[in-house]
């Protein structure tokens, strides 16, 4: 006779919802009703903000997200903070929708929209969601970047140890071992030295020298 | 919406949307009373500079749906400005599209989970920071962070258990044991296996956002079960005088609440102000911090209209944005740039009067703070003064 009972076990606060108060915002938005609304809903969420129009060609210090009007008089302009190495969270403020505001808005990067007349409500939500977009996009990134590095580093290495074994008639073990006492001698890592054997080894072959004078070559700088 | 031609002393039509019938028929039916007894004591006085204020009462019948409907048929229908009203969450947010489409105002004299801002709406109720993070406080130092969450089954709970499990688990040893939700019509059946479960577990107390009806239901499951409020009393936000007289006294009895008002608050203005209550309405009914939250807020906005002339929100609000009045639980002000108000928390122990004996008392109002998301227990600031 028991209805449904809910259990809703180990929730725990999300960090973008715990770090809102901790957030620094840039508001590039008109002085009017809507700025307004902008600014004292952010506040009442706990945001520091600080408002500019027109926009700023730079940013202060330390800004986590950029609330940006793109009305069609700054669809010409060139937001250098957005292209930056880390750039903020960017919200775009629309009050039209056609495609060269929604181009703006594309260009700029931007993790959320909020429709004008702006409402107190929503705000939250868009902000949340678009401090959580920005975020899992750079570490997504970043590993991107990590992981591209190494799957470049295991080619180096898989063509250093052919070069080497090739080179000093040995097997793929031996060749890998060479690389790796080398590396642990001159304190670098594998990938370095890999990526200074294939070097070599293109320099060296650029004068169509011969085979043995190559490995000659490698033989004499391989002595310790 | 002015009335070209029509005199300025004429009556002041007003909305009054609370539920008298439904799960939340007792708070509903308090809140009216309020409402309706600072409307009498305005008219007494003379009105607001001579215009009488006339109440337009709809029953909502606990149902948000029924909320949405007659706010717009008081405003389409009858043309009031100013609709006093609501008690759940639910009813407010059906309400609000409503009250903002029209542009509008809405008087809210309920505690609630936060998060909302309207330029439609003044909260008169208390904020999470205004009674949860009092109540953890007092809580954890007392009987310790082992806590076990009932709530009824929507969003006041849902947002209440999660400020509630933020803050005890900022205590060592603490442990949020279940979250348990039952449904607003909940009888002592759906508290059987919990009570089992409690039996097992032993936390070391119970936090309930129960509402309504199903209150009593499960502080009577709780004396049923043979447990001891001593060692593990249930606490509560909305528990109050008027659900634990539909329970019975002596179940209460030791039970605790968090709240701005208490009818046992020692102040003239207070007991004047329930004396009043009674010569209108009779012993029987029973004033609660809904009630309060009621009445003083038909004052507040009675005082901005003197200031404004008139009951449109556009005149009306800047009178009510930062006014204070000397409410039974001490002096409020409404806060300008939330429209939520500046409170007094208290800490009340059920005794077997059917009143609360208030063990800790707040000096100073404390500030609402709507859109707080992580509130922290250490905050000595936030810790309320014991009372003699």
């Amino acid at each position: 006779m028991n209805a449904p009972i809910r259990h809703r076990t180990n929730r725990a606060t999300l960090t973008q919802l715990k770090e809102l108060r901790l957030l620094r915002v840039a508001v590039l938005h008109p002085d009017d009703a809507d700025g307004r609304q902008l600014t004292q809903q952010l506040q009442r969420i706990g945001c520091q903000v600080q408002a500019f129009w027109p926009p700023v060609p730079t940013l202060p210090e330390g800004i986590d997200v950029v609330f940006l009007a793109v009305q069609p008089e700054i669809c010409q302009l060139d937001f250098d903070w957005a292209k930056a190495e880390n750039p903020p969270t960017c919200i775009a403020v629309v009050t039209y929708e056609n495609p060269t505001i929604v181009d703006t808005v594309l260009r700029l990067g931007a993790k959320a929209v909020l429709p004008a007349p702006v409402r107190s409500f929503g705000l939250l939500s868009a902000l949340v969601i678009a401090r959580t977009l920005h975020s899992e996009i750079r570490d997504q990134a970043r590993r991107i970047r990590k992981l591209e590095a190494k799957l470049n580093g295991a080619r180096c290495i898989a063509e250093a140890k052919s070069i080497l074994m090739r080179t000093h008639n040995v097997n793929e073990l031996q060749a890998y071992d060479l690389i790796r006492d080398q590396a642990m001698s001159k304190r670098v890592t594998t990938e370095d030295i890999a990526a200074a054997i294939v070097n070599a080894n293109e320099i060296l072959s650029m004068g169509a020298q011969s085979r043995a004078d190559r490995s000659g070559g490698f033989n004499e700088q391989k002595v310790v | 919406m002015a009335r070209i031609g029509e005199r300025d002393n004429g009556p002041i039509r007003v909305g009054v949307l609370f539920s008298e019938t439904g799960v939340t028929s007792t708070i509903g039916h308090s809140q009216l009373q309020g409402t309706l007894l600072a409307i009498d004591e305005v008219n007494a006085a003379g009105g607001v500079d001579g215009r009488e204020i006339v109440p337009v009462i709809r029953d909502a019948q606990s149902n948000p749906a029924r909320y949405a409907l007659l706010a717009d048929l008081l405003i389409s229908e009858e043309k009031v400005n100013v609709i006093f009203g609501c008690y759940m969450s639910s009813s407010r947010k059906a309400v609000l599209p409503v009250i903002e489409k029209w542009n509008k105002l809405l008087f809210y004299p309920t505690l609630y989970e936060g998060f909302e801002f309207s330029n439609n709406i003044i909260y008169t109720g208390a904020a999470p920071n205004q009674n949860s993070v009092q109540l953890a406080e007092f809580m954890t130092a007392n009987f310790g962070g082992r806590v076990y969450l009932i709530g009824s089954n929507y969003i006041y709970p849902y947002e209440s258990n999660r400020i509630m499990a933020d803050l005890v688990s900022q205590r060592p040893g603490s442990k949020k044991l279940a979250e348990r939700y039952v449904p607003l019509d909940a009888g002592m059946a759906h508290f059987d296996t919990i009570m089992q479960d409690i039996r097992l577990q032993r936390p070391d107390f119970i936090f309930s956002t129960v509402v309504g009806d199903s209150t009593a239901s499960l502080y009577r499951s709780y004396a049923e079960a043979g447990f001891d409020p001593n060692a593990m009393p249930i606490a509560s936000l909305t528990t109050s005088e008027a659900e634990i007289s539909q329970m019975g006294w002596s179940v209460a009895a030791g039970h605790y609440t968090a709240a701005p008002y208490f009818q046992s608050i020692d102040s003239d203005s207070n007991r004047d102000c329930l004396a009043r209550l009674r010569r209108r309405f009779g012993s029987e009914c029973v004033p609660n911090l809904c009630w309060e939250a009621a009445y003083f807020q038909l004052h507040m906005f009675a005082n901005a209209m003197r200031e404004s002339g008139s009951d449109e929100i556009a005149l009306i609000m800047p009178q009510l944005l930062g006014s204070e009045f000397e409410a039974p639980q001490g002096r409020v002000r409404i806060d300008p740039s939330n429209h939520h108000t500046c409170l007094y928390p208290r800490i009340g122990r059920a005794e077997a009067t059917g009143q609360f004996k208030i063990v800790r008392e707040a000096r100073r109002p404390v500030h609402p703070d709507p859109y707080l998301v992580s509130h922290s227990l250490g905050d000595w600031t936030a810790k309320l003064p014991e009372q003699p």
